[in-house]
């Protein structure tokens, strides 16, 4: 009995890990095609997701020869930068409000944070647009960057609330319950918890503002994202240097994410222990 | 509890009542119209020192690339320092992004833009649009070929210059689908689901109407409705596949079509060795993006010395290698690549497109317009 | 409670607050005056109480809006049963390799919207080696397509809005405290009942965030329509995108954008109510102590 229990319990544990590969795999697909496909060489340079032509490295050694992309790609980077502090800073603070107090005006609050995320992009962008037309406001970096701004704090206030709902007060009271101010508590023991929340927001708030189109297209002005350049150009043939680019950035980012952890592993002996329930636990919860 | 909750939504209730009254009193006090046309106030650009910065939009695959490029060229000769940016992705598309601020008399530190003829049309009917003086642009107006000095929406020329010009006719996988002649062919139940046809309303729609016999430049509204139900039964049953923009292209490419309505210059994005542009038996569409000069435009100047250096044709041939369109400029054709110059596509004979239609708008163009959208957004 | 201590909410939501009331509320009412216009772009639209806009947008978009519901909702529903598991193995099985996994989540926004659809696009076409399998295993009629259907407009929506679900999801479940789990597999509940009475009800937040943060956005998306669809899949963004850009009947995509915007905020406040938590909206029996 014990034996089978515990062989079905192994197989499930490995059914889980199986499973999140799988999904992983398909989450990383298309970036697989996309990076095989720089590879492939095309006639004028244009992507056709087509071999016919057999594979070369051209594309890559010219990968920064097109100004306008490498413009585009500079400027994305620099606005989700950007917008990604700005918009996980003010998130944050506006999610501990929401969750840690209570005051009038909370229900309005909570609706003004939802209705953004329930507005079409394409209605925001021109009503932003609008606005700043009105305004006479110029269009550009500027305009962009609000916008960015705008529509991440949502997310961010969802993101870093579920996180916070779930939290154990007790830790915050223990440190309270040794003399530190609700400040330096704030610091030492909330924040760092709180940290993969915030963390799973900004990725979130920068994934979203690199990745923008919609609204990005209504009130960019002259300025050029790289969302924006790649619509452009699929209309009449992609450089290939816009998916080596793109792999570029992706491998980039998996160092960059390694780094992480190397960092974290060092971190994870300094981490706060998770504290034991002192009561056993009833089994109603909430 | 309760009394807390009540207190909360009545006070939250107040807010929102505020809030709205407030609203709408602010716009009952406006109570005005916003936009529409106005002519009243059309002003003619003057031309001006060749000097500064220039900032063009114009559609993506219409200029050389590289270091040496028509643009590099001209900052050299000049000094003028251009900023070009191809945001011109479809001509509605852009005017939606444009009109706010062209009704303010902005054009957002554009100097040109290039458009295709009947949206520079709407935009002239707007007053968004400059008129030009023949006499800042001696180079254009005298090499300009002759055909296109003075086209049916804008005749003498007052706000519009050619950059290039095109062909909407039929591409055909001629291993797949060889009978394919006519647009009518696009509508034959075999190969059901692999035909396509672009989106933009005064593409397919005139053609369909060629098929059926009809002049466009004279088809009555109920003609254009006609057509259009025609298309919206073939999206219905299946028969059409997609209605496209420029990606129709990828579709021919990857196999997906093999019969689609698609323009004649687009030759070099597709990868599709059997893929052929046909002129249909009952003849084609022709157009051409024009550069306009917008209301607000900076440093007009600059920009007819832009628009004087592009006609010149030692400097348009290079050009027209690479867009493969139809160039403007007389004396092109003696100075391209042979093969260039013999492809009926790029310099096509007036006995070529005699059957040729112009792209015009229909005479009441919200109710067609409604109406193509409903067949569009299925 | 001291005033200062009251007033710390105020200047923790204030930047936030502000930012949103400039930056959405005020270009909203501008749109709200818009959509009681009428008139076309040659004859300037007019303030003129054209209440009849509301009514005229819906009719004859209902087969996109319920499209929408359907498309959003089955996405909706795939990201969840294939975000899950995911999240729950990051939060639990991973361990050093978490931030890695939590990387290739979001990894896929780093190459553009566009790319990525176009590169499904060339993944699901016709004559791609997927398809020629899908056929063979009788999941696709041998004559028949992947791309230019509904299934591909599904499966774009899932593919591109799955990090939406994974990350809050996550984020909650990071928090989990799994010595509950443990106990009440001590007191003799099986794995299933345990997730079942367990973990469940308490990651309810994290799903009620992801669901919400997948499902809207899905609903007004109309990319994956436009580019993985055929003639008979256009979404409500798709309408919302011509109206405004193609007709430019400016009143018209006005008052259907408020139209949806109330539908969707319908729906939320309907499913929380019906997900019983109240802990999303920060309801009452969250502690404030």
């Amino acid at each position: 009995m014990a034996v089978a229990a515990h062989a079905w319990g192994w197989l499930r544990r490995k059914a889980l890990l199986i499973y999140a590969g799988l999904a992983v795999a398909y989450m990383l697909i298309p970036i697989a095609i996309i990076a095989v496909f720089s590879f492939g060489a095309t006639p004028q340079g244009k992507l056709t997701f087509g071999l016919n032509d057999g594979f070369t490295t051209e594309y890559w050694s010219s990968a920064f020869s097109l100004p306008e992309l490498n413009e585009a790609l500079f400027t994305s980077l620099r606005l989700a930068a950007l917008s990604t502090l700005i918009a996980t800073a003010i998130g944050t603070l506006m999610a501990i409000a929401l969750v840690r107090h209570t005051f009038r005006g909370r229900h309005l609050a909570n609706l003004l944070i939802v209705i953004p995320m329930a507005t079409p992009e394409v209605v925001i962008g021109a009503s932003l647009l609008s606005m700043f037309i009105y305004y006479t406001f110029a269009l550009g970096f500027t305009t962009l960057l609000i916008a960015h701004v705008m529509f991440s704090i949502s997310f961010v206030v969802v993101v870093v609330r579920s996180r916070l709902i779930g939290f154990d007060r007790s830790l915050e009271e223990a440190a309270a319950d040794l003399g530190a101010t609700p400040l330096a508590t704030f610091r030492t023991v909330t924040l760092p918890l709180l940290a993969p929340g915030v963390v799973a927001a900004a990725l979130l708030a920068f994934a979203l503002s690199i990745d923008d189109f919609v609204i990005s297209n209504f009130n960019s002005g002259t300025t050029v994202t790289f969302p924006l350049y790649v619509y452009g150009v699929s209309l009449r043939g992609i450089p290939v240097q816009v998916n080596v680019l793109a792999t570029m950035l992706f491998i980039v980012t998996a160092i960059a994410a390694a780094l992480v952890l190397i960092q974290q592993r060092r971190a994870e002996r300094m981490a706060a222990v998770r504290p034991e329930p002192e009561a056993p636990p009833t089994l109603s919860p909430a | 509890m309760r009394g807390r909750g009540r207190r909360r939504s009545t006070a939250l209730l107040a807010v929102a009542v505020a809030m709205v009254t407030l609203a709408f009193g602010l716009a009952a006090c406006g109570g005005d119209t916003v936009g529409g046309g106005n002519q009243d106030e059309v002003t003619t650009a003057k031309g001006g020192p060749v000097s500064g910065q220039l900032t063009i939009s114009n559609w993506p695959g219409y200029m050389d690339p590289g270091p040496n490029n028509t643009i590099a060229k001209f900052e050299k000769t000049t000094g003028v320092s251009v900023d070009y940016i191809e945001d011109v992705n479809e001509n509605e598309s852009f005017f939606g992004k444009m009109q706010p601020l062209l009704k303010e008399g902005e054009s957002g530190g554009r100097s040109i833009f290039v458009v295709t003829d009947w949206m520079a049309k709407q935009m002239y009917d707007l007053g968004f649009l400059q008129e030009i003086d023949h006499a800042d642009l001696p180079t254009v107006f005298e090499n300009m070929r002759p055909q296109l000095e003075s086209p049916a929406f804008d005749p003498g020329r007052k706000f519009s210059v050619p950059w290039g010009s095109g062909m909407g006719g039929l591409w055909v996988d001629t291993a797949k689908a060889p009978e394919i002649r006519s647009v009518n062919d696009l509508f034959d139940p075999k190969s059901k689901g692999k035909r396509t046809m672009l989106g933009e309303l005064r593409e397919p729609v005139p053609l369909v109407m060629l098929a059926e016999g009809i002049d466009p430049v004279e088809a009555t509204n109920d003609d254009w409705l006609n057509a259009i139900d025609r298309i919206g039964e073939a999206a219905e049953s299946g028969q059409i596949r997609r209605f496209t923009g420029n990606d129709y292209t990828e579709d021919l490419t990857a196999g997906n079509i093999v019969g689609a309505i698609g323009w004649s210059g687009d030759a070099s994005i597709i990868e599709n060795p059997n893929a052929e542009w046909r002129m249909p038996t009952e003849g084609c569409s022709l157009w051409s993006d024009n550069m306009v000069i917008p209301v607000g435009a900076p440093n007009v100047g600059a920009a007819f010395g832009w628009m004087d250096f592009i006609y010149q044709p030692e400097v348009n041939a290079p050009l027209a290698e690479y867009i493969t369109y139809i160039p403007p400029v007389e004396g092109v054709q003696d100075l391209v690549k042979p093969e260039l110059a013999k492809d009926p596509l790029v310099f096509p004979s007036p006995k070529f497109t005699a059957k040729c239609t112009d792209q015009d708008s229909p005479p009441d163009i919200e109710p067609v317009n409604e109406a193509w959208q409903e067949v569009i957004t299925g | 409670m001291s005033l200062r201590q009251r007033l710390v909410p105020y200047w923790l939501l204030g930047p936030g607050l502000l930012w949103l009331i400039i930056f959405f509320v005020v270009p909203m009412y501008f749109m709200g005056e818009l959509a009681l216009r009428s008139g076309s772009l040659t004859t300037g639209y007019t303030f003129d109480w054209a209440w009849a806009n509301f009514p005229d947008s819906l009719s004859g978009h209902t087969e996109q809006i319920g499209r929408s519901f359907f498309y959003a909702g089955t996405a909706t529903i795939l990201a969840l049963l294939i975000g899950y598991p995911l999240a729950y193995a990051i939060a639990f099985r991973a361990g050093r390799y978490r931030t890695l996994l939590l990387f290739a989540v979001i990894a896929p926004f780093f190459t553009t919207y566009l790319i990525r659809t176009i590169a499904w696009k060339t993944i699901l076409s016709d004559s791609s080696p997927l398809v020629s399998v899908l056929q063979t295993l009788s999941l696709v009629p041998p004559d028949g397509r992947v791309l230019a259907t509904s299934g591909a407009v599904i499966a774009g929506l899932t593919y591109n809005f799955l990090p939406f679900m994974i990350l809050p999801l996550y984020a909650n479940l990071e928090r989990l405290d799994l010595s509950l789990v443990e106990a009440a597999k001590d007191l003799y509940s099986s794995s299933r009942q345990a997730f079942l009475r367990v973990t469940l009800p308490l990651t309810m937040p994290g799903i009620v965030a992801g669901v919400l943060l997948t499902f809207i956005p899905a609903f007004g998306d109309y990319i994956n329509a436009q580019l993985l669809g055929g003639t008979q899949q256009a979404m409500v963004g798709n309408v919302i995108q011509s109206l405004y850009l193609n007709q430019r009947d400016y009143p018209e995509a006005a008052a259907l954008s408020f139209l949806m915007m109330a539908l969707i905020l319908g729906i939320v406040s309907l499913y929380i109510r019906f997900a019983g938590t109240g802990a999303f909206m920060g309801g009452d029996e969250e502690e404030a102590t």
